[in-house]
């Protein structure tokens, strides 16, 4: 029990607005409510055991121990594999807790990569690192259902997420389509756990990890990394916003839905860097390889599909203009000609348009945060307006005052109406 | 019924980690009994490999060959025959694009770029895994050696088989790698 609730009672009971038999009472209630603790700590330790041991044995081998012979290594090679499959084989059949099936998983997971390495170390097997890591992945992918481990979902994300970034940045920059498999592959798993449960930590981890791992790989799948790379960008957060925005998430708390947040944070962030005169500029000369374009357009696609389900069920919900941001940032760059002062205009006409609704949601929600939020879209847009453009001194200070003020007056405003909501539910209650 | 299931995946997932590492093993260990050893001139460098350790990097002498065709691009697939020359060393005779017309032995490697009638291309076996102790010795003793006496000749073992190439060893002067480097 909460060592902060026991004091809280010992308190009460001082004061005597509870007796010690009720305080007795609550503490017998609470220390029954938790028993999952000590459970899932061990579960946590049994990973984290396996995952060390499994790690240790990978770098023992990458040693290359050349005073044995070929067959002796070829044998050894095989070894972690052999014990690790004996574990999760022990694990099905007598179908074991949570604990064993974790830990099991996790070392059999890297198991497959230590043969694997030892393999192709013992014969000098060229493959590239993409393809190892491939390999591994693919290998190891079925354990996640044959398991329903948590800890091989972890896994197997990371090391898809290496595997594409070493083919589409560094090895072979290819397009590592493989990806794509293995996040099919992962998806049925991390649905039912969104189903089944939403409200659990790992969850809530993964709801950030998983558009971390899209946003990590995308510029992958691009193969020029000029300014449709932005647009690419832009469409993936806007895919992430409106996936943020259904029912299922919006019961949750802010910081435990990663798209919205993911996907609102990034929609600011390359809008600011698109209201730069330099963004555009090289722009007319450009032509769009089609393989980018077709990128785009399936994410494109995607938001518009998303946002446009949400409108034809009619689901509860108000107007919300961050949502359609890609889409006018789309629209934008098809009104790219010689003259760039027109997109450039438009950009920071939408930047000012999401600062001002964040901070309309914000008031809406009374939630300090979201207003602060929008409130500091506009101020991050005066700031970089202050360096690339030659507006008078005096005009950029009463901006700065203006927003200044407009700080003020915004969370004075929220301020008052908790207040006045406060007041009223009081009376209500009086009532 | 489930649980059937569930063991037949596990048997299946069981099978394919042994058969993956199992067919890569057999495919070497068929080229090594089976195939033709040659010896390729060249000279290592020691990077390493956050999984499968320090490894030493081979730039083998064999890269080019004059080819009349005219369209190859950087990345492309090269069939490369090869024959030994008058001093027992391996030296590339012809480039293709597919390997069904080739008689003797080939080895498949990647274009690197072409350019006035010269083809060059990187050979595929251009690692040799060593002991972490004696990976940067066996650099720097090549690269010692080669200095003070130009003679000393450093060459990679490689069998040949049907395209299949498996790197066995590295010799400088008929010594082995790994008993000419010292450990650190």
């Amino acid at each position: 029990m909460q060592i902060k609730l026991k004091n809280d009672l010992k308190e009460l009971v001082a004061a005597e607005v509870i007796s010690e038999a009720v305080s007795q009472k609550i503490s017998t209630y609470y220390e029954t409510q938790t028993p999952q603790k000590p459970k899932s700590l061990f579960t946590i330790f049994g990973v984290l055991g396996a995952l060390l041991i499994g790690l240790g044995i990978i770098l023992i081998l990458a040693h290359n121990w050349d005073d044995f012979s070929r067959t002796v290594k070829t044998i050894w090679a095989f070894v972690p594999l052999l014990i690790g499959q004996c574990f999760v084989g022990f694990s099905i059949i007598k179908n074991k807790g949570r604990t064993w099936k974790e830990a099991s998983g996790t070392f059999l997971y890297l198991a497959i990569g230590a043969t694997i390495a030892l393999i192709s170390q013992i014969y000098n097997i060229p493959g590239s690192m993409g393809s190892f890591l491939l390999s591994w992945t693919l290998l190891g992918a079925l354990l996640l259902y044959l398991l329903g481990s948590k800890a091989i979902l972890l896994l197997h994300l990371v090391f898809s997420t290496a595997y594409a970034c070493t083919v589409g940045y560094f090895d072979d920059n290819q397009v590592p389509w493989w990806y794509l498999v293995q996040i099919i592959w992962f998806i049925p798993y991390y649905i039912h756990l969104l189903k089944t449960a939403s409200k659990n930590n790992f969850t809530h981890v993964l709801n950030w990890l998983v558009p971390f791992s899209f946003i990590i790989t995308l510029g992958a799948f691009l193969k020029s990394d000029d300014n449709i790379l932005a647009l690419a960008y832009m469409s993936l957060f806007g895919v992430f916003y409106a996936l943020g925005n259904l029912p299922k998430f919006s019961v949750h708390k802010l910081r435990t839905i990663g798209l919205r947040v993911l996907g609102s944070l990034g929609l600011v962030f390359i809008v600011l860097i698109a209201s730069f005169e330099g963004f555009w500029s090289p722009l007319s000369k450009i032509t769009y390889a089609l393989h980018d374009v077709s990128v785009v357009l399936i994410l494109v696609s995607t938001a518009t599909f998303i946002v446009g389900f949400q409108w034809f069920k009619k689901l509860p919900q108000r107007f919300n203009f961050v949502q359609y941001a890609y889409f006018i940032f789309a629209l934008i760059f098809l009104t790219i000609s010689e003259e760039n002062t027109l997109p450039l205009i438009l950009v920071n006409l939408l930047i000012f348009c999401l600062g001002l609704f964040t901070i309309k949601i914000g008031a809406q929600k009374n939630n300090y945060g979201i207003l602060n939020y929008g409130l500091l879209i506009i101020t991050i847009l005066i700031i970089c307006r202050f360096f690339d453009t030659n507006i008078d001194f005096i005009i950029r200070g009463l901006l700065f005052v203006g927003i200044g003020v407009g700080f003020f007056a915004a969370n004075y405003y929220l301020y008052k109406k908790q207040q006045k909501n406060n007041i009223s539910t009081s009376n209500t209650d009086q009532l | 019924m489930k649980k059937i299931i569930y063991i037949l995946g596990f048997i299946v997932m069981v099978l394919a980690q042994w058969f993956i590492p199992g067919s890569m093993i057999y495919e070497q260990e068929i080229t090594l009994e089976t195939g033709t050893a040659y010896k390729f001139k060249t000279r290592p460098i020691d990077p390493s490999d956050p999984f499968r350790g320090k490894y030493i990097v081979l730039n083998y002498e064999v890269d080019e060959i004059t080819a009349q065709d005219l369209d190859w691009n950087s990345g492309e697939e090269v069939f490369i025959s090869i024959a030994n020359d008058s001093l027992g060393f391996a030296k590339a005779i012809a480039a293709h694009k597919t390997s069904e017309v080739i008689k003797g032995d080939y080895v498949a490697a990647e274009v690197r770029s072409y350019y006035d009638g010269k083809l060059h291309f990187d050979l595929p076996f251009d690692r040799f895994y060593m002991k972490e102790t004696k990976a940067k010795n066996a650099e720097i003793g090549v690269r010692e050696a080669q200095r003070d006496t130009k003679d000393q000749i450093c060459y990679a073992e490689v069998f040949v088989h049907e395209g299949t190439a498996v790197l066995d060893n590295i010799f400088i002067n008929d010594v082995a790698i790994k008993d000419f480097a010292k450990e650190e």
